[in-house]
């Protein structure tokens, strides 16, 4: 799994694309629902762009408590799907809202968290984590 | 015409990007003998707060060994060229500041064909600069690290700030991130 992640506006589909030419793009902005269960693939590079979307979706339909637990499980699914064969591949890009000022809404200040939460899961169970700043990547992972 | 390579230079508010850029330049200035500095400003004072950052500014390039000229555009830089030469190293202070003096300034909205046309021209003005001038330094800000909002006119604004330093980072010979005042290298050698 490879975690790309940075700010909005930054040029990192550009740079994904540029780097795997993934068939298969699912993509919150688009308003495609999250592919919880790995039957949804039908390519083997996938590509699940706008996390921090769906993240929203979920925070604004329950409270935060079991989001990121329910994410884990999703991630892990993913990662089972990957590795059944060798050359698939779950790219996944998620914007970075971390750094402005604490939103006056309440919903909006659990997002962040549960989005910043989220993320350091994805790190940790992903094989390789890049940041893009305007088209320039920075490899963490 | 040969063009002057660009050193781009971003960071969150008060992170000490403007100081690294007058660093850069004093540097530049100090290994290529004859070289001036001219300090290309585009904000506008408009309230007190303002005015005293703009005197503080203007204090550390007082005290510098180097002494630097002045130009105060809020748009249309490229009306800057006549003041300097082939030898001089320009610092645009900075390109966010400038972007909203250009989009603002026509109550024209922000259709996508106002923003498209401003950011051309810009790019074009930039373009112009750099082959009238010795260095070209550029300094802006890093806006785009916070939640969306689903306001559209913020959201293209982001979009037209996320594209032109995308510009200027695949222009630029070195480009550089600055937290609490430490640069960070992105692109190129220093």
């Amino acid at each position: 799994m490879h975690f790309i992640t940075g700010g909005a506006y930054n040029g990192k589909r550009k740079w994904v694309r540029a780097l795997y030419e993934p068939k298969q793009w699912i993509s919150a902005y688009h308003n495609h629902p999250l592919p919880v269960r790995s039957n949804d693939f039908s390519e083997k590079k996938i590509v699940l762009e706008g996390i921090e979307m769906w993240i929203k979706n979920d925070v604004e339909s329950r409270d935060g408590s079991n989001i990121r637990a329910n994410w884990k499980t999703y991630i892990q699914s993913w990662r089972e799907w990957e590795r059944e064969e060798e050359d698939r591949l779950i790219i996944m890009i998620g914007t970075d809202i971390s750094k402005g000022i604490v939103p006056m809404n309440k919903l909006d200040r659990t997002w962040r968290d549960v989005t910043g939460w989220i993320y350091q899961d994805l790190t940790d169970l992903s094989n390789r984590v890049d940041i893009i700043w305007y088209g320039l990547n920075q490899q963490l992972k | 015409m040969e063009k002057a390579p660009v050193y781009f230079i971003t960071g969150g508010v008060r992170s000490g990007k403007s100081t690294f850029a007058e660093e850069i330049a004093h540097e530049l200035a100090r290994t290529h003998s004859g070289t001036l500095l001219y300090y290309l400003a585009c904000g506008r004072a408009q309230d007190e707060e303002m005015q005293k950052r703009i005197e503080l500014h203007q204090q550390s390039r007082q005290n510098s060994v180097i002494p630097w000229a002045l130009g105060e555009f809020p748009r249309n830089i490229d009306h800057s060229i006549p003041f300097y030469s082939k030898q001089t190293i320009v610092l645009l202070d900075c390109l966010t500041t400038w972007l909203d003096n250009e989009l603002f300034s026509i109550n024209s909205g922000l259709s996508k064909e106002h923003l498209q046309n401003v950011m051309r021209n810009m790019l074009e003005s930039i373009e112009t600069i750099r082959k009238h001038c010795y260095s070209l330094i550029v300094v802006s800000n890093e806006v785009l690290h916070e939640p969306l909002t689903s306001n559209e006119i913020v959201q293209a604004y982001q979009k037209t700030i996320g594209k032109l330093h995308q510009e200027l980072v695949a222009r630029s010979n070195q480009a550089y991130l600055v937290e609490a005042g430490i640069p960070i290298l992105m692109k190129g050698n220093r």
